[in-house]
């Protein structure tokens, strides 16, 4: 597994992937005006952990995700304050990293 | 963005960018634009243009303007019904279901994910507030409240309504054109037979990289007629509170009674400058970090976990962070694992940066 700031990049089993991810015409998220899959966006500055190169992002239930990304020849994620990490061929689960609250769970963001 | 079915993922992100921007956007409203809208959304309803439209500094003084005697200028005698449902409600369905149709059901919901979902929860979190906000400021009076609550059915939320109008055809000539113009040049409004209130945007707008109200030292959001709401990531806060955060003392937290407000107290002050004033001690370290525990008296132990970031800021230094992690964490892995909903023994990372 991958960790860039808030977001955790977790590999799954191709047999683990959840069946209507993999559908023909399976609802994708779509890139960003620069043609980037978005795993997670600051709202405020716009930074962005994103992903280049050939692939595809589905979001689960939830506002938050988790998000199933597909890169069937590897790709690179990157983020304007994190260094790329370089990701190998496969299917991954995306997690945002979240803070306990009394009462509720909220979403951290870097 | 035309409705050609979602065919052109870039464009339709550029939509969405597009209405992102306007559902946030602050400084005077263009009143030709909206004005132009308002009077073309009436139309396209098939109703007359109303006689005057009355701009408002703020949703609160439109309420204001609007509650007036029945013999005042937006009275209800001057004003007539409201025409919400035709203006605003009726041609929104209308769309939906003519896409529902085109589209499918699966069609629809895709539809909605990539464009309307990505702009709903931010939104509607700041709309609830500001609803929430008019009626508390409203001084007690049941009988007041309620009419401030019937006249907030009666409101089209302008630029708020980004969400959903970036679901559908905008565009010169489609259904929603007039409504959307609107939403591109002004805040909420309020459609009636005879009149319509507009009102200007906010001229402050601050929020935290998760779109939350977020402001320390200021209104999170504020309208030129002074009327603000105070928050803090979101939790909504007195403005007296904010004064007092420069001022605060670990005494201070510790006597704070209301645990959401001891909360903000304790991010305001700062978890590493609380942790060495109060003299605590780290509970675990290991290669994730270090677990840090306070105990608070008749609450639950603020028990967190210490990271330092893995790439360097420009200066060479490593930020180093805190989040909060549930009281019964045992190790700071348990508590790093947590943050992202695993078990300890299941967080691995290979590479972190």
């Amino acid at each position: 597994m991958y960790r860039q700031g808030d977001v955790l990049i977790v590999p799954i089993e191709e047999s683990a992937v959840p069946a209507h991810a993999t559908a023909a015409g399976a609802p994708e998220e779509p890139r960003d005006a620069r043609g980037r899959l978005v795993l997670a966006l600051g709202e405020v500055t716009g930074h962005a952990h994103a992903v280049l190169g050939p692939g595809r992002l589905v979001r689960e239930a939830g506002p938050f995700g988790p998000m199933l990304l597909h890169l069937p020849d590897g790709g690179r994620v990157v983020h304007e304050e994190h260094a790329a990490i370089p990701l190998p061929k496969g299917w991954y689960r995306v997690v945002r990293q979240r803070e306990y609250v009394p009462g509720s769970v909220r979403v951290v963001a870097d | 963005m035309r409705a050609a079915g979602v065919t052109d993922a870039e464009q339709v992100a550029d939509g969405v960018e597009r209405w992102r921007a306007a559902a946030t956007a602050t400084g005077a409203a263009d009143r030709a634009a909206a004005e132009a809208g308002v009077r073309l959304a009436y139309r396209r309803a098939g109703l007359a243009e109303p006689e005057r439209i009355v701009w408002a500094g703020s949703p609160r003084e439109a309420l204001r303007l609007l509650r007036d005697a029945h013999d005042g200028d937006c009275g209800p005698e001057a004003r007539g019904r409201s025409v919400r449902d035709a203006v605003r409600s009726t041609p929104w369905a209308a769309e939906r279901s003519r896409l529902h149709d085109r589209l499918g059901p699966q069609g629809w919901t895709r539809r909605w994910g990539v464009t309307g979902a990505r702009l709903w929860e931010t939104t509607r979190q700041l709309t609830d507030r500001i609803g929430a906000g008019l009626v508390e400021g409203v001084a007690g009076d049941r009988a007041e409240e309620a009419a401030i609550r019937l006249l907030l059915l009666d409101a089209v939320l302008g630029q708020h309504d980004a969400a959903w109008l970036c679901a559908f055809d905008t565009g010169a000539g489609s259904p929603l054109d007039g409504l959307a113009a609107v939403a591109r040049s002004a805040g909420w409004w309020w459609p009636y037979e005879r009149l319509a209130v507009v009102c200007e945007r906010p001229v402050e707008l601050h929020r935290d990289e998760a779109g939350r109200l977020d402001r320390g030292d200021g209104p999170a959001l504020a309208y030129p007629d002074g009327f603000a709401l105070h928050a803090w990531r979101g939790m909504p806060v007195p403005a007296a509170f904010l004064d007092e955060l420069a001022a605060l003392t670990p005494e201070r937290i510790r006597d704070e009674e209301n645990a959401e407000l001891r909360r903000v107290m304790l991010e305001h002050y700062g978890y590493d400058r609380y942790l060495q004033e109060s003299g605590a001690q780290p509970v675990h370290r290991d290669e994730t970090g270090v677990l840090w525990r306070i105990p608070l008296p008749d609450d639950e132990d603020v028990v967190m976990v210490e990271v330092v970031n893995s790439t360097p800021e420009p200066d060479g230094t490593s930020r180093t962070y805190w989040l909060r992690v549930p009281p019964a964490t045992r190790t700071a892995k348990e508590g790093v694992a947590w943050t992202f909903g695993l078990a300890a023994e299941a967080y691995e990372p290979l590479r972190q940066t």
